[in-house]
């Protein structure tokens, strides 16, 4: 049992503000993914709920106590580091038996619960090692082994696939979900990452520049984002945006057209008028090829074959960086024009400040 | 005809590349025979004669072991070695101790560490001799500072001369010899200190390590490296530390202070018993060698205690 509350945290390293009033619940078992681009807050917002930094102002809650003056071992929680802090002159089984040691467990209680660590981190033939002579997956299990033998009630994880090639953080994605199912505790993730962060999480809270942009599950982020951050931020490929001042209001719908397509949004029009400035948002898996003329003319520079589905890179009406994805049989090839077209339901639409217009549906 | 054609034919590549290179290393080789070997040999050689002032202009005679019997069998010979190691290992344990002292208080964070980091310098940067010239004045019974603040808060009840006893001017010559020698161990265990990664302090923390063992459980065992090597070289420039002891006491009172090196230096230049003298610096390099095979061997086993396993990325 442990749920986690921040209440009106805000961090100043001197001069420079880095959190402002963050407030959060995270909810017994869940895994919490912080997510957002470097330098917005997220590793700071992670240590200080691990007692590493202390906030400026607010507080940490953990299980209904305030902890945001108690040091790190009377918190419950346990940390597996970005570059996963192993002590290199210890073996493997010293450094996962180290907050036993620090806690004076019995020499007999240590050996057991380092070897079902080792068991379930398929570490039992690797403890006589020192980390130098483990791989950097191994050395991330071993990072986590030490976590786990503390029993926390909250994991703390900062970036920890970062160090990984591409494979192997793809496989640990999957066992650290699996661990988390086996656990059955809190875990709070912080990652750049936005594949990670949609893989792994239950929650998500998206950061950037010291303030949550948005909280919510992985799909609900998907779908209806609440920001032009969040939107661009979420989905691979990235979602496309095309600005238009070409706007009208009828029937409290949005009306408006992006090159030969006319669209009509049923979003929230309360904080535009005619004549806004919008940007409307396409995500590249909601785009299709036209066989007719209709659609909006994209001129296909880059073509990228991933085996099941095709992706093209070009331009579209002044936007350079248009994505779309395509099924894989296409055989458009660098060069040519494809028009595309796209369902309006499935469109988004930002106002000048960058606030979605949440769809109404009506 | 043949030799000829050999010396026509032109020399391969690798030829003149290695030609090259020795031909770089050339001054230096020479310079290093000239300034190392041949005065080891000349020292070696020496050592088996009986060179002395009136054989200056030649006719030093070949005499054998005599020599290294009449040192080694000598009288005071036995307390001279015991006396030189009771130096070193008094000296350099001090300045490890200290070194690693004052290496943690530089290295935490406090407010004007940098001044501090500055002020530790002095001891090394000044010249020894000055230095030396300093603590003579200090040591003085008349006029010197400490004699007259022990007698100022009672300790003692009159002038107190530290170089003139046997015992004070020991432990005196060890005071300066540490005073000179920690600046540097400082600041090599302040440099190893801050090569350890600050995360693996965090992790510990986490944990609830505390201080002391968070000091003794990764700084420690991550500088041991730094540690060992430190403590070999000092132990080795403390066994032939001279000019301290020649400053202050020059060996004396009554032997006191004299030391293997201060030993050699007085027969063969004050006795000007050149032959007996280089005897004396032979068995310093046998010793000091024999002490860094011991030495190197608890260095490997250390190395293999606190090693890595490997590099770590």
């Amino acid at each position: 049992m442990a749920t986690v509350k921040l209440e009106n945290i805000y961090k100043s390293f001197d001069e420079t503000e880095v959190l402002f009033d963050i407030n959060l619940e995270i909810k017994d078992k869940e895994f919490v993914v912080f997510v957002g681009p470097s330098g917005c807050g997220k590793t700071t917002l992670l240590r200080i709920i691990s007692g590493l930094e202390e906030a400026t102002s607010g507080s940490v809650i953990i299980d209904d106590k305030d902890v945001s003056n108690a040091p790190p071992v009377e918190r419950g929680i346990a940390m597996v580091f970005q570059s996963y802090a192993l002590y290199p002159h210890l073996s493997v089984f010293e450094n996962i038996a180290f907050p036993l040691r620090v806690a004076k467990v019995n020499e007999k209680e240590l050996e057991e619960k380092v070897f079902k660590a080792a068991e379930i981190l398929q570490l039992r033939d690797r403890l006589d090692f020192k980390p130098g002579q483990l791989s950097g997956g191994q050395r991330q299990r071993v990072a986590i082994g030490r976590s786990i033998v503390r029993d926390p009630k909250v994991f703390l994880f900062d970036e920890p696939l970062s160090n990984l090639d591409a494979a192997l953080r793809g496989d640990m994605r999957v066992e650290l979900a699996k661990l988390h199912q086996n656990l059955k505790t809190t875990m709070i993730y912080v990652t750049h990452d936005q594949i990670e962060a949609m893989t792994m999480a239950d929650k998500i809270v998206v950061l950037r520049d010291g303030v949550i942009e948005q909280v919510g599950s992985p799909m609900d982020l998907y779908h209806n984002p609440r920001t032009k951050f969040v939107a661009g931020f979420i989905g691979q490929p990235n979602m496309n945006f095309l600005k238009t001042t070409d706007t009208e209001i009828k029937n409290n719908n949005l009306f408006t057209n992006i090159g030969d397509l006319a669209l009509d949004l049923a979003v929230d029009i309360s904080s535009i008028k005619a004549g806004d400035e919008i940007d409307i948002g396409i995500r590249p898996e909601d785009l299709g090829v036209s066989a007719s003329k209709l659609g909006i003319p994209m001129s296909v520079d880059v073509v990228e074959h991933i085996g099941a589905t095709v992706i093209l890179h070009g331009s579209v009406l002044g936007n350079s960086n248009f994505c779309a994805v395509v099924p894989s049989d296409s055989t458009i090839k660098p060069g040519e024009t494809v028009n595309l077209v796209f369902d309006s339901s499935k469109c988004h639409a930002f106002n000048s400040s960058g606030q979605a217009l949440m769809k109404t549906n009506k | 005809m043949s030799s000829l054609i050999q010396m026509l034919k032109p020399k391969t590549k690798s030829q003149t590349t290695t030609m090259f290179a020795w031909a770089l290393i050339a001054p230096a080789a020479m310079v290093m025979f000239w300034i190392v070997l041949w005065p080891l040999y000349e020292t070696f050689r020496l050592s088996f004669t009986n060179s002395n002032l009136g054989t200056l202009m030649g006719g030093a005679d070949f005499i054998g072991w005599e020599n290294y019997e009449k040192a080694i069998g000598g009288r005071k010979f036995p307390s001279i070695v015991t006396r030189t190691f009771y130096w070193m290992f008094l000296s350099v344990g001090f300045k490890m101790i200290l070194g690693l002292i004052g290496a943690t208080l530089l290295a935490s964070n406090i407010r004007g560490r940098g001044l501090m980091r500055a002020l530790v310098m002095p001891p090394w940067i000044v010249p020894i001799a000055i230095g030396c010239f300093g603590w003579l004045w200090l040591y003085n019974g008349h006029f010197g500072l400490l004699s007259n603040f022990a007698e100022m808060v009672g300790i003692t009840n009159g002038p107190f001369s530290f170089l003139a006893y046997k015992q004070s001017a020991f432990y005196s010559a060890v005071v300066t010899d540490v005073w000179i020698g920690t600046p540097m161990v400082t600041l090599f265990f302040l440099a190893a200190m801050q090569g350890v990664p600050k995360d693996l302090y965090e992790a510990a923390y986490v944990d609830g390590a505390s201080r002391w063992y968070r000091f003794r459980r990764i700084t420690l065992p991550q500088i041991m490296p730094t540690i060992v090597s430190m403590a070999l070289l000092s132990a080795i420039w403390t066994f032939n530390s001279f000019e301290i002891i020649w400053i202050l006491t020059e060996g004396g009172p009554r032997g006191a202070t004299t030391t293997l090196i201060i030993d050699t230096f007085k027969t063969a230049i004050f006795s000007y018993k050149f032959g007996a003298g280089a005897t004396r610096a032979v068995l310093v390099v046998l010793i000091l060698g024999v002490f860094s095979v011991i030495y190197l061997t608890v260095l490997g086993r250390l190395s293999k205690k606190y090693g890595y396993g490997g590099v770590q990325k």
